[in-house]
Formats: C-alpha cells, structure tokens, sequence
C-alpha cells in the first residue's frame, strides 16, 4: 500500500512538471503535419490554419527583389498588429513551410530569419492576430543561384 | 549556438545564430548525406516562453532568427533551445544587456 502511494505521488509529480512546457510550447510539426508536407503555399496554408480570408496589407515584409544567395535570403516582418503566430511559407522549395513562429507574452511582431530558395518564387507570410484575424503579405522574390538541393 | 539580447526603450532584442546543416529529405538524398535539420526553437525568460519556432529544413543553414519582446529587464537570463530532427538538443542561455 504505502508503496503504491509513493509511486502515484511520483507520477503526479513528473506530469507537474512537465505540463507547463507543453501547454507554453506547441510543437506545430506535431500538431499540424500536414503543413510540412504540402507542396504548395495554399495547400499548407490551409493545412495550418484552415480555410482563411486573411487581410492583407498590415504586415511589412522586407525580402530582397534580387538575391543573389538563394542559400540564405533574408525575410524581415514586422507590423503593429499584435499576433500570437506567424507563419513563413514559399513556393521555391519541394515543401511549402518554413517556420511558424509564435509569440509569448509581451511578443513584438518584429522577426526576421534567412530562408534558402532554389528558384524565383512567391515568400507568403501569414499571421494570426490576438483578435483572433488573420494576416497577410506576399512577395516575390527572385533568386540568381539556388541554394536549396533536391 | 550564439545568442544575444539586448533591451532598447523597453523591448528586448534577440539574435540567435543557430548551428544545424538544415538538410532536409531532398538534400539528403542529392547530396547523400544524413537528414538534420532543427524542427523546434525556444527562447524562455525566467521560465515563460517569449518566442518561439517550429521549423523545417527549408532555413539558411546555420539558421539565423531575430525577434523582439517586451517586459523583461536588464541582468534577465535568457535561455534558448532547440531540438533536431535526431532528437538532439543544445542549449545556450545570455544575459539581457
């Protein structure tokens, strides 16, 4: 008997401690596979987040026309609109997705990342905002050498 | 892994220069070479989460993030890890200057 209530004393504490990592931390390769395997913008888009109507036009995407390094492009985003999640797509690769981002308490939308790019091709990034809208900005971004294998 | 934060007017900001080839499943096989690529990034201050990333093999290799947040002060520690897709993970944590 007392062993059996050291050892669901023990179980109730490990769950204790694990719990708070991952209800702070979503693993979206966990959560939304389907994302990471589309090939498409649209397709992984709507495997993330559904079927959106984002707005477009509030999110400030600094990419460059020209890249000279497809191996790392530097994408910058950035707006006022308080958002919990960004997500970073393109359509250069043989998948969709690159990144989903999420903010934690007190997050400034202000981000930015290199990406590899084999081909010229369109940088989609959407996000979702704290009021629960969905954002939008897409640009296209032309490559002189690629830097992605496949 | 580097990582540096810095507060200016209230908001910290975070540069993070990750160590990974970010070889995904093509690559691999073009270049036939073993799949690694960092699948989770997280960056933590006094234990909550201010950022973080689910990512696939389609960043720079040696991945760079930069990102922002506010309410955290001066002398903060923050921590920064990630997990690949082998299940390894490193670890680094900075100062907040």
């Amino acid at each position: 008997m007392e062993r059996r209530k050291f050892l669901s004393l023990g179980a109730v504490a490990a769950a204790a401690t694990v719990l708070p990592s991952s209800v702070s931390a979503t693993d979206f390769r966990a959560t939304a596979p389907a994302t990471w395997d589309a090939a498409g913008s649209a397709e992984a888009v709507k495997a993330l987040f559904g079927d959106i109507k984002p707005i477009e036009g509030k999110i400030k995407m600094k990419a460059p026309k020209l890249a000279e390094n497809g191996g790392a492009v530097p994408i910058g985003m950035k707006s006022k609109v308080e958002v919990t999640t960004v997500a970073l797509f393109q359509d250069a690769n043989p998948r969709s997705a690159v990144a989903v981002f999420e903010l934690g308490k007190g997050g400034v939308f202000d981000i930015k990342t290199k990406i590899k790019m084999r081909k010229t091709a369109n940088v989609t990034i959407i996000a979702k905002g704290t009021d629960g809208k969905f954002y939008s900005q897409v640009q296209k971004v032309e490559v002189s050498i690629g830097g992605c294998g496949g | 892994m580097k990582v540096k934060a810095k507060l200016k007017k209230g908001v910290v900001g975070v540069k993070v220069l990750a160590k990974s080839p970010m070889v995904g499943k093509e690559e691999a096989e073009k270049k036939k070479v073993a799949v690694e690529f960092i699948t989770h990034i997280t960056a933590r201050v006094n234990g909550a989460v201010v950022w973080e990333a689910s990512t696939g093999p389609f960043l720079s290799k040696n991945p760079y993030f930069q990102f922002a947040f506010a309410g955290a002060n001066k002398g903060d520690k923050i921590d920064v890890d990630w997990v690949d897709s082998n299940g390894k993970t490193a670890k680094k944590t900075a100062k907040i200057k």
